[in-house]
């Protein structure tokens, strides 16, 4: 068993959460969390700062902002996790900085509450 | 690598933030909880509160920079010095495989994390 917990923009809950569902997901929990990442400068800003804008060079200076995100936790089999990587790339990839990131960490047992189902058969 | 979660004083927060910046650490993801430790909660007068607001930070990084990330998170999460109850926890957990999702990479472990 692994738990995939994915990081991705706000704006693409939907077709993830789609696209989740189409590679055979259908639980999973998602919670808010404010982010940041490596703090890669965005190319338009640079481009703006260039052309003297002042508003540009302001935003420039800021580190460490933190955005809105969401976090998708999923746990599935090992042998799911390639294709539940693969959907949440396809669908979350605009190639631009702060597109998330995607860990993969294993998890011991599972049980499933209502039944007391424990380990794969608590999570199918 | 390595997933650190830090369950940190809100107000703390911030501080342990700018800290982990300046050492070089820039990728953090944070969001609130809300919990209790072995004190059981703070019982003000009659009242016992046993859900206290904490904020939890989750970063990945590589094995290595562990200690130093786990030094910096308690050197700035810990009040007056010398500590308090309430000041937090620390877990680490170990992380399999990173993707960056603008690249579609799979980081390798000689990768800087996140």
């Amino acid at each position: 068993m692994k738990e995939v917990i994915a990081i991705v923009r706000i704006n693409m809950m939907n077709q993830t959460k789609k696209a989740l569902s189409d590679a055979g997901v259908a639980a999973y929990f998602v919670r808010e969390a404010q982010g940041r990442g490596k703090g890669f400068a965005n190319p338009k800003v640079l481009e703006g700062v260039d052309q003297g804008y002042e508003e540009a060079a302001a935003v420039l200076g800021e580190k460490g902002k933190l955005y809105p995100k969401r976090v998708i936790t999923v746990v599935v089999e090992d042998n799911q996790v390639e294709d539940v990587v693969q959907a949440i790339i396809n669908v979350n990839q605009t190639g631009k900085p702060g597109d998330g990131k995607i860990f993969v960490m294993p998890v011991m047992d599972a049980v499933r509450v209502r039944t007391a189902e424990k380990g794969e058969a608590a999570i199918v | 690598m390595l997933m650190i979660r830090a369950i940190v004083r809100p107000e703390k927060s911030d501080d342990v933030l700018a800290a982990l910046m300046d050492a070089g650490f820039p990728a953090v993801t944070k969001y609130s909880v809300a919990g209790r430790g072995k004190q059981r909660g703070i019982k003000i007068g009659d009242v016992t509160y046993d859900e206290i607001p904490k904020m939890m930070l989750m970063l990945v990084v590589r094995d290595e920079d562990k200690d130093f990330v786990i030094q910096t998170i308690m050197d700035t999460a810990r009040t007056s010095g010398k500590g308090a109850f309430g000041d937090g926890k620390i877990f680490v957990n170990a992380v399999e495989e990173v993707y960056t999702v603008s690249s579609g990479v799979k980081e390798g472990v000689e990768e800087a994390a996140a």
